[in-house]
């Protein structure tokens, strides 16, 4: 009698502990690193968000966001095994695919590149790459501004000598000085803060649009290794569908509020008047109109990209885009 | 003197790419994170003329600052020999000047320079000059007792006398600081192209580095290596004659090169 009750009595017990054991491992929590392409501004306003509001954690995911830099490749990160996610252009991805580099992308951030050229309109308004003809243009040599320089510049039929590509670097003055024309920007954070400076000094400035001229150089991109998309699927799907939740909280023009709290928190220099234009801007390139689905891959853009690499000498033979754009749907 | 250097950094580079393969080869690395050795080779054969004319370029600057950075080494280190509150202040003024860091001084100095010339001599100069102060501070503050005291107490000490006779005693160590002072200046010099200029071998990395081109930052390394080494073995070589024509006798170079 009394062994039956010991057994009565540990029987709750043991549920109770397997219980406590199941509830653990439906909660158990993954952790990922993401390696951003840039600083943590508003270009990154998904990514920050998906993270500050909880959406990771929902996902049961616990996500180190990482900022990018100059000297900070995602794309090496995860062959070594330091980042399981990263945005980067396509022109890195396909150089890095040129290579032997095992990355796949699983969505595309920004569906128009925010790279434009700022330029005075005391000279008049560039509607036309023929526009370029005689003017002094800033690139930073060896990144992806120059092949779209030298490919609006060579469409319109332009002679190399005809122009002058001037080497910039993030110090502005040669632009506002006027020793230079044109000058390479991302309309939606730099775009608007040296717009406002110079709106607020009485200079009018206008911005050149590659993809208003047929270039379609698709930009920041997220990727991941082709070893944890086979291997881990699942925190992949979770992971994307994390992101994808918080990208599109952030473009909603009703959560703006919210989307320009979490993006000062980490972009303190960056003033709310700021911020909120800089928001607006982003949700153009992520949201260009209704009938786009946030992080949807852009085929033809990257075709078209790989195309102007492999004409301008960057990559020596075809990658095969299509092995590499792996969109949620896809992979499921 | 000069094969030695250029087979000592042929070693160290190659054991460095060995190193950089073995990880390759271990961790099964695509050519994107290491380039490999056909990859490197072929690097090699399209860019290495291009590198050397950009590292020619960038030891012209070296050259140069390194020596405006020994002659305000020797300035300063002279004035501030002396134990005067003028030499507290000399001293006191170079260490500060020292403390800021180059990346955070290299933008004023290419707003007020602009990116050409003058703004990578000036930080080429000023990362080779403060080891260089340090040493020749170091030297010229300190007395050579026994042959100086003759001097003084026959009232014949004039401080150009003073920083001959200390010269004189340092010479084995003033020779090796300045062959030495190369490397900072090639170092300085490359920094100041990397950051802000259009020229030079580390205007070239920095392009490589925005392309994720390791091999072409390999071959870079390698043509800068090179010529560093050559320069260094030159300096030495120089050192070594100043100081049999001043000692009177063949010397040898310190830290047991010959």
């Amino acid at each position: 009698m009394n062994r039956l009750t010991l057994q009565q009595f540990l029987m709750p017990v043991w549920v109770l502990i397997f219980a406590f054991a199941a509830a653990d491992q439906a909660r158990a929590v993954d952790t990922v690193v993401y390696r951003l392409k840039w600083l943590k501004n508003m270009s990154t306003a998904g990514d920050l968000v998906a993270n500050s509001l909880g959406y990771f954690e929902r996902a049961g995911l616990s996500v180190t966001v990482k900022a990018g830099g100059p000297e900070r490749d995602a794309l090496r990160e995860l062959e070594l095994g330091h980042a399981h996610f990263g945005v980067a252009s396509a022109d890195q991805v396909i150089r890095a695919r040129a290579k032997g580099a095992p990355v796949v992308v699983i969505a595309q951030l920004f569906q128009v590149n925010p790279l434009q050229w700022i330029y005075h309109m005391d000279g008049g308004a560039m509607n036309s790459p023929g526009d370029l003809e005689n003017k002094t243009i800033g690139v930073t040599f060896g990144k992806n501004d120059e092949i779209i320089m030298r490919t609006l510049i060579a469409g319109a039929g332009i002679k190399a000598t005809s122009v002058r590509l001037f080497s910039v670097r993030l110090d502005y003055t040669p632009f506002y000085k006027g020793q230079v024309d044109l000058w390479p920007v991302y309309i939606n954070t730099q775009g608007i803060e040296i717009g406002e400076k110079l709106k607020r000094a009485g200079v009018a400035v206008g911005f050149f649009d590659p993809s208003d001229h047929g270039v379609r150089f698709v930009a920041n991109s997220v990727v991941t290794s082709r070893r944890m998309m086979e291997k881990d699927s699942t925190t992949v799907r979770r992971f994307l569908g994390a992101l994808l939740e918080g990208w599109r909280f952030a473009m909603d023009p009703d959560n703006a509020g919210r989307t320009v709290t979490v993006v000062q928190g980490f972009d303190r220099d960056s003033g709310k008047a700021v911020l909120e234009a800089q928001l607006e801007a982003t949700r153009k390139l992520v949201r260009p109109s209704s009938d786009t689905a946030i992080g949807a891959i852009d085929v033809p853009a990257w075709l078209q990209t790989e195309t102007i690499m492999l004409n301008h000498g960057q990559i020596d033979a075809p990658v095969k885009v299509g092995d590499i754009l792996m969109p949620l749907s896809a992979s499921q | 003197m000069l094969i030695r250097r250029l087979y000592q950094f042929l070693m160290i580079y190659f054991l460095g790419v060995g190193v950089l393969l073995a990880l390759k080869y271990g961790a099964g690395l695509s050519d994107y994170v290491v380039p490999g050795p056909v990859l490197i080779w072929r690097t090699c054969m399209d860019t290495t003329a291009r590198y050397l004319s950009d590292v020619a370029d960038t030891l012209s600057v070296a050259v140069v600052g390194q020596v405006l950075s020994i002659l305000l080494a020797l300035l300063v280190g002279i004035l501030g020999r002396q134990t005067s509150w003028f030499g507290s202040f000399i001293k006191a003024a170079a260490y500060n000047v020292q403390a800021y860091p180059i990346v955070a001084l290299a933008p004023i100095i290419f707003i007020l320079l602009g990116d050409g010339w003058p703004a990578r001599l000036l930080i080429a100069a000023m990362i080779c000059y403060f080891p260089l102060l340090l040493s020749v501070l170091g030297i010229m503050s300190e007395p050579v007792v026994d042959i100086e005291h003759f001097y003084r107490q026959t009232g014949r000490m004039r401080w150009q006398l003073e920083v001959k006779i200390r010269a004189f005693e340092n010479i084995g160590k003033l020779t090796t600081v300045i062959a030495g002072s190369a490397t900072l200046a090639m170092a300085g010099t490359i920094v100041a192209e990397f950051i802000a200029a259009n020229a030079g071998i580390g205007y070239s990395i920095r392009i490589a580095l925005y392309q994720s081109d390791l091999a072409k930052i390999l071959v870079a390394l390698f043509v800068i290596g090179i010529t560093l080494s050559l320069y260094q073995g030159f300096l030495e070589w120089c050192g070594l004659r100043v100081k049999s024509a001043w000692i009177g006798q063949p010397g040898e170079p310190s830290g047991g090169e010959s």
